[in-house]
């Protein structure tokens, strides 16, 4: 019985801190969410630093989002309840596609020990970030099929300072740091306007082609990822159109409770399928694969082994027999 | 590359050696897209200082053009708040002793927030930012992602919804020159 206490001390400390760590991250994504905002901020991935700057409101009707790049190709995007607009000047295109309403507190599942097999959560404690009170969450993967997370998130306003996106082995591969950031501002109904007009432009629309009531799962899947990393499950597919003037395809979304990977299948009507094999843009690694005169596309924030065991792993669903 | 996008952030730290600074300025003012990367550092530069000026200034590398014109006051055309910094970008960690985070609010945000008062920043804005270098990136420094910004745009939806950022999984559509899939366009 001696020995049991601290066994116990231990394991109420450890709860207690995953439960910590948790309300934080609750926190961070409410004020991500809710708070009006306008910041500048850095982003470090492959070796390469850009600036932006982003501008948040929350109306009566929802929110609304402007990112702007404030150095390379002058891309933005905008964001509210029904739509996402990506202006693309160095493509000379925009792309329109369907928002999806976000829940009020997206970042972590209720469900803890849905994740915990595959995620440790731990509250490191309070750092310093320039002069300001940060608490430190740490979400560390338990194998090597995801990446890990780390949050600074400001005491005061619980709005995320700098967030680090972490390899297999620990280290950064993608960094975000706010270097100036104004809450609460009164935000101009001008500021959430496109500085370009698109004119001249390519527009691409993207839309879902069948979509139940619930935006959940709708119907079948044709094809089915035989190897998926422990924990991912199906959440929901949908046939789309990813560009207007081609067929359809076949969207499956699988997350694990925090990262999200997408399969999409389609017809490959295009002499050259574009990239072939694997794509990495910070975390984002994204791969592609022919099968069957169909074409693959694994994208997500997930190691390039996941991707690529997910994309070769897709086969064809054998029919259902029909009663 | 790496050489010369050391000696471009040193001269932005107003710390690059005399003996280099011949070479580099004659390269810059033969290079436009060179300049344009100065003015591109120059941005990034400022932001991690949270100097950013109420507009940004393009003109600054015509600045430094003029400036090469007249190369022994060249130290004249840069800045003297540009102090530390930008060492190359090779290994380079966001730290916060590299930075100023500027976070501007009303102390009781969250708590007003809560009682459902009003929320108001004393803090001036950020408005009327431009841009600076807005010349497309070389290829060679872009990725082989080509066609996939479709799927990325798509898959940011369902990844910012059960993920764990919010709006930023945006941030690499903005910060990312994917090449445009010319096949696909062709469509």
């Amino acid at each position: 019985m001696k020995g049991l206490l601290p066994v116990l001390l231990v394991m109420s400390g450890h709860v207690f801190a995953q439960d910590s760590a948790r309300d934080w991250l609750d926190e961070m994504s409410s004020a991500l969410q809710t708070l009006d905002y306008d910041g500048i901020f850095v982003y470090l991935h492959d070796d390469k630093l850009e600036a932006m700057r982003i501008i948040h409101r929350m109306d009566p009707g929802g929110q609304r989002e402007r990112l702007v790049s404030l150095t390379g190709s002058a891309r933005e995007v905008l964001r509210d309840d029904k739509s996402v607009t990506c202006i693309m000047p160095d493509n000379k295109s925009v792309m329109i596609g369907q928002s999806r309403p976000r829940q009020p507190f997206p970042v972590v599942p209720r469900d803890l020990d849905s994740v915990s097999p595959y995620y440790a959560l731990e509250d490191v404690g309070d750092d310093r970030m320039a002069g300001h009170t940060a608490r430190v969450i740490a979400i560390t993967p338990r194998d090597s099929f995801r990446y890990g997370y780390r949050f600074w998130i400001d005491k005061n306003t619980r709005m995320l300072l700098k967030s680090d996106m972490t390899g297999v082995d620990g280290k950064p591969i993608e960094q975000v740091m706010f270097t100036r950031l104004v809450i609460g501002t009164d935000i101009p109904a001008d500021d959430l306007q496109p500085s370009l007009t698109g004119d001249g432009y390519a527009w691409h629309r993207q839309e879902d082609i069948h979509r139940s009531a619930d935006n959940s799962v709708s119907g079948e899947p044709g094809w089915a990822v035989a190897k998926l990393p422990d924990g991912f499950r199906l959440t929901d597919f949908q046939h789309k159109r990813m560009r207007e003037g081609r067929g359809d395809a076949e969207h499956m979304v699988f997350t694990d409770g925090l990262a999200t990977v997408s399969v999409y299948v389609e017809q490959s009507s295009a002499e050259r399928p574009g990239f072939i094999g694997l794509s990495s843009m910070g975390a984002m690694n994204a791969y592609r694969a022919m099968l069957d005169g169909s074409q693959v596309t694994v994208v997500g924030e997930v190691p390039a082994a996941t991707v690529e065991m997910i994309a070769t792993s897709v086969e064809r669903r054998a029919e259902q027999p029909h009663d | 590359m790496d050489k010369l996008n050391e000696q471009l952030s040193a001269l932005v730290d107003d710390e690059l050696g005399e003996p280099e600074q011949p070479l580099l300025l004659g390269q810059l003012a033969r290079d436009d897209g060179l300049r344009d990367r100065l003015a591109r550092y120059q941005v990034i530069s400022d932001a991690l200082h949270s100097e950013l000026p109420h507009r940004i200034d393009t003109g600054f590398y015509k600045r430094v053009h003029a400036a090469l014109e007249q190369e022994a006051e060249i130290h004249a055309a840069f800045p003297s708040r540009m102090k530390t910094l930008f060492r190359p970008l090779t290994g380079l960690a966001l730290a916060a002793s590299v930075a100023v985070v500027a976070v501007l609010s009303l102390q009781s945000v969250r708590q007003q927030e809560k009682a459902g008062g009003p929320v108001i920043a004393s803090a001036p804005g950020v408005n009327d930012y431009i841009r600076a270098g807005n010349t497309p990136v070389p290829v060679a420094q872009r990725n082989n992602a080509r066609g996939l910004d479709v799927y990325l745009v798509n898959h940011n939806e369902y990844a910012a919804n059960r993920g764990m950022q919010g709006m930023l999984p945006y941030v690499r559509i903005v910060g990312q020159d994917l090449q445009p899939d010319s096949s696909e366009d062709a469509e």
